[in-house]
């Protein structure tokens, strides 16, 4: 295992867990209502999900952007770039959480009227809105911070705050639903955002912790930039939210009331595919720091093990609710023999949507951190909105209920096939489908190891040969050699018995460039005062002193080391 | 990493060969055994790289021999070598020739 597979699959088991829990929190309120107020329930809080995605999408647009940019920053060694981005992420989520708690306000019976729903299920729906606008204006910030510190390597305290926002807000919204209805729903995913900021806040303690405030940005171009790249992931949630606002409307209007249980199932079953952004979360602080080093060879390593681990899950949870689709039913307390049958069979054929919209949706963040946004957004929205919602109304007229929920299960794949074939004619199938040139890959070199003496003299070498082979002189070829083995056993002896990867990279691009990554003790091998507990230690302390052109920092939780030789 | 090693009275000569780094030096340490000699040349004419392992047995050699008044000596060292041992300071301690 390499060291960047090995980080993916580090970064995964966190990542997944955190938009399982996300997938979840948007999930409780609907499970919650289900079981204690029963189909009413669940069908009022249906008709906020298009609601619930517009507060995802105003907390997504301050925080893709800031966290990609922030990465990216960081992986091109400008700490104060990054903090720039990550301040203004900051101060932006507060104000578009408040600013959108005020429209959300406003838009309350325009919205509700427009849906035509039965009296009993528009009046939970309004009493819900209403006390949901503190979680709406507290949410971006819980997003925002949640995101970054995770970018910035803890993720377990970005996991251990979706755990405490979605106990907690278990935990107080049951008895509060009991007692007020789907009012104190609400009430109960507000308190869960407020705790988990109040977790988040611990991050700053963290050693090592490289967020923080900085005047280095500026409020209209960097926004407007963060916005940019944003839109591409955010995108899929206004998707999202228009198609469901179009499907309950059409639903209603066409086979009426009854059968929003059955379209609530469906909008659940394809919610599980949120936890399949999980696998480009666990890509993204490592894809973007390779990207800001223009490293496309090692990308490319990231987010192939991300294809195959996004196809693997989504295919594993379409198998899943194939065989077992009562665990949706389960899930949302339908119960009624009426309704059964019909969201038995509309879980199935939804399902089939899951492992194209892993898919969807890993491309949707990878074309986002290369700067693609453009093609994310038309990505997104052509899968989660513009081929179903052409596809729902055909099929529905033709097949009645049971056709518009295959348009929903067809679409993603229908959506991938048209941009699969779009991509190879634009730009060819060479770099299909990461779309990288690689035209700087010829001049890099990775050694990928576990460290021990063997294979740190092993990538020395290994180093030396290569660049006397590229033509450089013995002398600085040599001195790479040099840095290698002595940092890299330096490294070991810090860290003792314990396992440690590393990765070596060499770069001709511009110069020789020598980018060393460890995933051991959090240190500053570059420090030339650092203090001397052996020969060897002394020669790399001199060493750093006659390699002026060096940089440390702590990158996504693990030791990167530039020299420019 | 080889040694080859050639005995003219007092002076022994132990030429080295190789890359001299943390996985061939105890190797090289096995092959420093200098006997009763009063002259200990290491011949570095090969040695295209050589890193603290390394550096480390030459300065404890260098030790050995001082502490029973004979010489040690260093010979035909390439660039890269001189340079490390220019960069830790050891080309002031050992006997460069």
């Amino acid at each position: 295992m390499t060291f960047a597979t090995s980080k993916f699959r580090a970064f995964l088991p966190a990542a997944t867990f955190a938009m399982a829990a996300e997938f979840l929190m948007g999930l409780s309120d609907s499970v919650i209502c289900g079981h204690v107020l029963g189909e009413t329930g669940l069908s009022a809080v249906n008709l906020m999900q298009g609601v619930f995605e517009i507060v995802t999408f105003v907390g997504m647009m301050v925080t893709v952007g800031s966290c990609v940019h922030f990465s990216t920053e960081l992986g091109a060694l400008h700490l104060r770039r990054a903090r720039g981005f990550f301040t203004l992420g900051f101060f932006a989520s507060i104000a578009f959480g408040i600013a959108f708690a005020a429209a959300l306000a406003v838009l309350r019976h325009p919205v509700l009227s427009a849906f035509g729903a039965s009296r009993e299920v528009t009046e939970l729906a309004s009493s819900y809105w209403v006390w949901f606008l503190p979680a709406a204006a507290l949410e971006p910030l819980a997003f925002f911070l949640g995101t970054l510190a995770y970018a910035d390597g803890d993720a377990r305290l970005s996991l251990a705050s979706y755990c405490v926002q979605l106990v907690g807000n278990c935990l107080v919204s049951v008895p509060l639903t009991i007692c007020f209805g789907a009012a104190g729903c609400a009430v109960g995913t507000g308190i869960g955002s407020f705790l988990a900021i109040v977790v988040l806040l611990l991050h700053f303690r963290r050693r090592g912790c490289m967020l923080g405030f900085s005047r280095h940005f500026s409020v209209f171009s960097d926004l407007m930039l963060v916005f940019r790249t944003s839109l591409g992931d955010a995108s899929k949630n206004v998707g999202k939210a228009a198609l469901i606002f179009a499907l309950n409307a059409y639903v209603i209007a066409h086979f009426g009331s009854e059968m929003l249980p059955v379209l609530a199932v469906v909008v659940m079953t394809i919610g599980i595919s949120e936890v399949f952004d999980g696998v480009a979360n666990a890509a993204q602080p490592l894809a973007s720091v390779y990207i800001g080093e223009r490293n496309s060879f090692l990308t490319k390593r990231v987010m192939r093990a991300a294809l195959r681990m996004a196809l693997g899950e989504g295919a594993a949870a379409m198998l899943v609710l194939l065989a077992y689709p009562n665990l949706i039913l389960m899930m949302a307390g339908v119960s009624d023999p009426a309704v059964v049958p019909a969201a038995l069979f509309a879980v199935r054929i939804a399902s089939i949507a899951l492992p194209g919209l892993a898919l969807v949706l890993l491309f949707n963040s990878y074309y986002v951190f290369i700067g693609r946004e453009t093609l994310a957004t038309l990505l997104t929205l052509a899968a989660v909105l513009v081929v179903p919602a052409a596809l729902f109304p055909a099929m529905g007229s033709a097949w009645g209920a049971r056709g518009v929920w295959a348009a929903l299960g067809l679409a993603p794949l229908v959506s991938l096939a048209v941009f699969a074939v779009y991509e190879m004619v634009r730009w060819g199938f060479r770099i299909f489908p990461f779309l990288l040139q690689g035209g700087r890959d010829a001049a890099l070199r990775v050694f990928d190891l576990e460290l021990d003496p063997a294979s740190i003299c092993l990538a020395s070498a290994g180093v030396e040969k290569h660049l006397l082979q590229k033509g450089i002189d013995a002398a600085r070829a040599s001195k790479a050699a040099l840095l290698v083995e002595e940092a890299l056993m330096v490294v070991r002896d810090r860290n003792g018995g314990r396992r440690t990867l590393a990765e070596v990279t060499v770069d001709l691009n511009d110069g020789l460039t020598i980018v060393l990554r460890d995933d051991g003790e959090i240190f500053d091998i570059t420090d030339a005062d650092a203090s001397i507990s052996s020969l060897r230690s002394y020669l790399v302390s001199n060493l750093m002193t006659a390699l002026p052109n060096r940089r440390n920092l702590t990158t996504t939780g693990f030791n990167r080391n530039v020299f420019k030789l | 990493m080889e040694t080859k090693t050639i005995s003219e009275g007092d002076k022994l000569t132990i030429s080295v060969s190789g890359r001299v780094d943390t996985v061939t030096a105890p190797e090289l340490e096995a092959n420093l055994k200098f006997g009763d000699a009063k002259l200990v040349v290491i011949d570095l004419k090969e040695v295209p790289y050589m890193s603290s392992a390394g550096l480390r047995l030459l300065l404890t050699s260098h030790k050995a021999m001082a502490a029973k008044g004979g010489r040690f000596e260093i010979v035909n060292v390439q660039s890269a070598v001189r340079e490390v041992l220019e960069i830790t300071g050891f080309s002031d301690i050992l006997n460069i020739v």
